[in-house]
């Protein structure tokens, strides 16, 4: 979380890479009583939404191909550590919920998700443990909710026109939102609250969530094109998913 | 299986390319952090390796590529566990 300059010899270099923070909530910012219950409640209704994914995505998760939740949470995670430059000297990287959403359709996509988030917060203190629920809330929760909006700008055909700008508008949204929530789950952490967090985090996470919008878009239409047999996701917005 | 092992050797050669190109500037959580002075706490989990390094490693670039390498095959396997326990059928 604390970025130190690395030390070689007697020169501090800058870092050259950074962590995928972003959207992810350290510990560190949960440290009073109100932040903690927060954290806890947030546990509860993750784990809760989490039940529910497992339990949708045994009865609809498309068998078709092999390894790809696999494939893609691999690709997720290492795309999650590539920053990209925004602007105001502010970084942004891919966070990739609606990307996954899209390939595997909303509940797959919350496990992968999930899964990334929780090697991060175990191997590599990228989010906290407390913090948990709340950053599973704010990605992989979000992430894969923004399927639905897809389904429903699209009328539920991959093959519509609106197809990629729904996949844009999600993309951007499930940023936006996801930084909506964290604003709020961090405001006990500054003097200023609300008032200070959700405006900035906005702020940011508007211009990030472009880039988002951006990249998912372009892996979408390249992998739409190129390999349109392991798009699953998409065969779920044909049918009709009921919640 | 050899189109997934080229996926997935895709993904590391992506890790070697871009590490060096990604943004040290704070991201944008760390930027208001940063804005509003909060300072905040020390963790209680430190992870074994934070801040996608291997302390062991000197040189940066390694060091991260190795962490990153890792953690792509840590996300793989479990995620094949959870693949493979909601799709049951598909053992091909």
């Amino acid at each position: 979380m604390v970025k130190k300059p690395l030390i070689v010899g007697n020169t501090p270099l800058i870092k050259g890479v950074t962590e995928a923070e972003n959207l992810h909530i350290p510990d560190g910012l949960i440290t009073d009583p109100l932040s903690i219950a927060v954290a806890v409640a947030m546990w509860i209704i993750t784990l809760a939404f989490l039940a529910w994914a497992w339990k949708k995505a045994k009865d609809t998760y498309p068998r078709s191909i092999t390894a790809l939740l696999a494939i893609s949470s691999a690709f997720v995670f290492a795309a999650q550590m590539i920053n990209f430059p925004i602007t105001f000297g502010t970084s942004g990287h891919l966070v990739g919920g609606t990307f996954l959403a899209v390939l595997l359709g909303p509940y797959a996509a919350m496990l992968s998700m999930t899964i990334v988030l929780l090697m991060q917060a175990v191997f590599f203190a990228d989010g906290g443990i407390l913090a948990f629920g709340m950053n599973v809330f704010n990605m992989a929760i979000i992430g894969g909710l923004s399927f639905f909006l897809i389904k429903l700008l699209t009328r539920g055909s991959a093959s519509s026109k609106r197809f990629i700008p729904s996949v844009f508008v999600a993309s951007w949204l499930s940023v936006t939102a996801g930084a909506f929530f964290t604003a709020l789950m961090i405001s006990p952490a500054f003097t200023g609250g609300l008032m200070v967090t959700v405006p900035s985090m906005l702020f940011y996470h508007a211009i990030i969530g472009l880039g988002e919008g951006a990249i998912t878009t372009a892996l979408v239409s390249s992998l739409q094109q190129m390999q349109p047999a392991i798009m699953g996701g998409l065969t779920l917005l044909k049918e009709k998913t009921k919640l | 299986m050899k189109k997934h092992s080229a996926v997935i050797i895709a993904i590391i050669v992506f890790l070697v390319v871009f590490i060096p190109f990604a943004s040290s500037d704070p991201d944008g959580l760390e930027r208001v952090v940063e804005n509003f002075g909060v300072e905040e706490q020390p963790s209680f989990w430190q992870g074994l390796m934070p801040d996608y390094k291997i302390a062991a490693v000197e040189d940066a670039y390694v060091s991260t590529l190795l962490a990153g390498v890792i953690g792509v095959l840590l996300v793989l396997l479990v995620s094949l566990a959870v693949e493979r326990a909601i799709a049951p059928k598909n053992q091909a």
